[in-house]
């Protein structure tokens, strides 16, 4: 059943292509985006960064006469209109005395490689149907310190999903030793989530090299070749607000109606334009762990009215993973930073009303660092949920784990055995600093508000407040932060 | 053989009977792309590329024609892993590698007629099919100079199922003899076509591609 549902909220190519990228992008817009001058033309007119371009080179005989004493120690060289990163050379340095170039594995290619290179380019061998192109020379990002310790050499790159005028989904690409230093999925550079409400990450995939399939991933939780590898979920990407805000302006210059929009992060410039995608891929699914087609579905029909409409729209419905609905936006009801709530003692057998003596007063803090409610285990055995706190406790569960992995290695070889008391509805994973813990999850019914609501609770030992409220219960609430009850 | 009254016609006005069955397979054959891109989500080279491999391969026998694909790609892989060595430009690769490809071709025909390696008579073999499979080393050599071994094998093991499976419809006298005499296949081919090009569901392909997602439904708390 979950799985029919989950399939639901995927988004495939045939959809994609019929639902979203014939109906909102233009011919004309399409044509922006594959043709790498002009978006840099029309991204430089709107005030909006891209890497600076060098030279271009647009026949045989301009790169006859080519003048390369005037080229920097390193650049970039890619086709115009070239697809997949296809095509693309980078070079980190030039080698003394000679008219050669490094690239990031160490290789020299000379000006004479470089030329045929670039022949190869002017002949069509990387660009949309084989059609003779351009090549063009540019500026070679310089990787912010921060992102540059999770990546192998190459740079870094933010990809933003954004339709309508909301930014639905995003993910960062790190270059890997498998991936030659360069940010393409394909190639075996990791793929990371980034909560679209915050800019922190979240989960990591890389290609799975082993599958017979091709475009299947594989978990990853570090990075895979650095000297010292590093957690890849928690990373706070800088700069994250003005990101949307740039990925929203390309939207709005190019009038393409579902894209996608590639950004670096430059060390001394800030966030810059790489290139703007009309038919991004869709393994940014894979990345956030979330379909691409619900999110789409959600925003079809809202009124963007500006950029920074258009953000807050995705942060309420799309940060933290939460999808409110649209409804829920426009009606909110207040609830104070610390609330005064109603619990309802467990029922056993289930009745149609609830008397007076079945329910007790308590306080609960609203937090929305986290995203769903948690409950002391106290105040779970007060109303009614002893057997399932006593239960869960003799199971000698391991007070934690080191990897997210390794909690659902365990949840999954024990999963009977630990939701067997009726109470608990599921497991949870949580992550407590560097640890990651497992806790039972039971359902309450709770009074805020003036409503009655039935919760998803994890099961807590340690709660500073009888009961905390995270993200999954707090949609349609605003809080108020100045007031306690 | 008996033949329908309208399928009679077209026989007594110019066509032959070998020309409307390759036709009506034809057709067939692109559906069946079709049907293979957008519902199971595999990739061949094209539309083109299995079509005129179908045909090769109904000149050739399916055990020779799919004998003489391994040759092309294993004689491709092995010149492109040596030529990219050598700076010289595109095309002069390419050319290259085509005369390789009938060094090799031809070293495969005499090897398989002296020693008999269980293969048909290798003198009825029609060149033109023999050209055709040989053309597949331009799409294979194109993937896999612009991404990795492994992706330009996927579309190059889509093309020869297809091509295989319009092989089989092709040289069945049963299926051919039937799809001749009953011609309303071919409206019939368009409006499957005009439904799978509406078809918006997750490719067969794509479900398995998002698996690990629907299965980690109850994600990590914060």
């Amino acid at each position: 059943m979950l799985k029919s549902k989950g399939y639901k909220e995927i988004l495939g190519i045939n959809r994609r292509n019929q639902e979203y990228i014939r109906p909102y992008n233009s011919a004309r817009a399409k044509n922006i985006a594959d043709n790498k001058i002009l978006t840099k033309k029309i991204l430089t007119e709107n005030g909006i960064l891209t890497p600076k371009i060098y030279k271009v080179v647009k026949d045989r005989k301009q790169l006859e006469f080519l003048n390369w004493d005037s080229l920097p120690k390193s650049f970039v060289i890619k086709p115009n209109k070239g697809t997949g990163g296809n095509g693309i050379i980078i070079f980190y340095g030039k080698k003394k005395g000679e008219t050669a170039w490094i690239r990031p594995n160490g290789t020299v290619m000379s000006k004479y490689d470089i030329s045929l290179h670039i022949a190869n380019i002017l002949d069509g061998r990387f660009s949309m149907g084989n059609k003779k192109d351009a090549a063009i020379i540019e500026e070679r990002v310089k990787t912010d310190p921060f992102l540059k310790q999770y990546s192998y050499k190459g740079v870094p790159d933010i990809r933003v999903i954004c339709f309508k005028g909301v930014p639905v989904m995003a993910m960062m690409r790190i270059p890997t030793r498998r991936s030659n230093g360069t940010a393409n999925l394909h190639s075996g550079a990791i793929c990371t989530g980034i909560d679209i409400a915050t800019g922190i990450t979240t989960y990591s995939m890389q290609m799975d090299t082993k599958s017979l399939l091709s475009d299947v991933y594989e978990d990853v939780e570090s990075t895979t070749d650095l000297e010292e590898n590093k957690k890849l979920s928690g990373i706070t990407i800088p700069d994250w607000n003005k990101i949307l805000e740039i990925a929203l302006k390309c939207q709005k210059v190019t009038k393409l109606g579902y894209m996608g929009v590639d950004i670096s992060i430059d060390a001394e410039k800030g966030p810059v334009v790489f290139e703007l995608n009309a038919r991004p891929g869709l393994g940014i699914q894979a990345a956030n762990k979330a379909g691409l087609r619900s999110r789409l579905e959600l925003v079809k029909d809202v009124d963007v009215k500006s950029i920074r409409h258009g953000i807050k729209i995705a942060k309420d419905l799309f940060g933290g993973e939460v999808e409110e609905s649209i409804e829920a936006i426009s009606g909110r009801k207040v609830v104070n930073i610390i609330e005064r709530i109603t619990l309802f003692n467990r029922q056993t057998v289930p009745t149609k009303k609830r008397g007076k003596d079945d329910k007790q007063p308590s306080k609960a803090f609203m937090d929305t660092s986290i995203l769903t409610s948690r409950i002391a285990e106290a105040t779970a055995n007060r109303i009614g949920f002893l057997s399932t706190t006593s239960y869960f406790n003799s199971l000698n569960v391991p007070e934690k784990f080191n990897t997210l992995k390794e909690a659902q290695e365990y949840i999954d070889e024990n999963i009977q055995a630990l939701t067997l008391e009726e109470g608990i509805k599921r497991i949870a994973k949580i992550t407590d600093g560097n640890d990651v813990k497992i806790r039972p999850v039971i359902e309450i019914t709770v009074g805020i508000a003036e409503e009655i609501r039935d919760f998803d609770v994890i099961i807590m030992k340690d709660l500073e407040y009888p009961i905390v409220i995270g993200r999954n219960e707090l949609k349609g609430y605003l809080i108020d932060t100045t007031h306690t009850f | 053989m008996t033949y329908s009254p309208f399928t009679s016609w077209i026989l007594d006005n110019g066509v032959s009977q070998q020309t409307l069955e390759l036709l009506v397979s034809i057709t067939i054959v692109a559906t069946i792309v079709s049907i293979f891109r957008y519902i199971f989500g595999g990739k061949s080279y094209g539309i083109y590329c299995p079509i005129i491999l179908a045909v090769a391969y109904s000149y050739t026998g399916l055990r020779y024609g799919l004998a003489i694909t391994l040759v092309v790609i294993i004689t491709t892989l092995l010149s492109y892993s040596i030529l990219k060595r050598i700076r010289m430009h595109y095309i002069t690769r390419i050319a290259i590698n085509y005369c390789l490809l009938v060094i090799a071709i031809l070293i495969f025909i005499i090897a398989t007629y002296k020693y008999n390696l269980g293969l048909s008579n290798t003198y009825l073999i029609s060149p033109l099919a023999l050209i055709s499979i040989t053309a597949l080393s331009d799409f294979f050599v194109k993937q896999f100079t612009q991404k990795s071994l492994k992706t330009s094998f996927s579309p190059l093991i889509g093309t020869i199922i297809t091509a295989s499976i319009g092989w089989y419809l092709i040289t069945s006298d049963t299926v051919s003899h039937y799809m001749i005499n009953n011609l309303w296949i071919l409206p019939l081919l368009i409006l499957l076509n005009l439904l799978i090009g509406q078809f918006k569901e997750l490719r067969i392909k794509e479900i398995l591609r998002f698996n690990s997602i629907i299965g980690n439904k109850d994600n990590a708390q914060k």
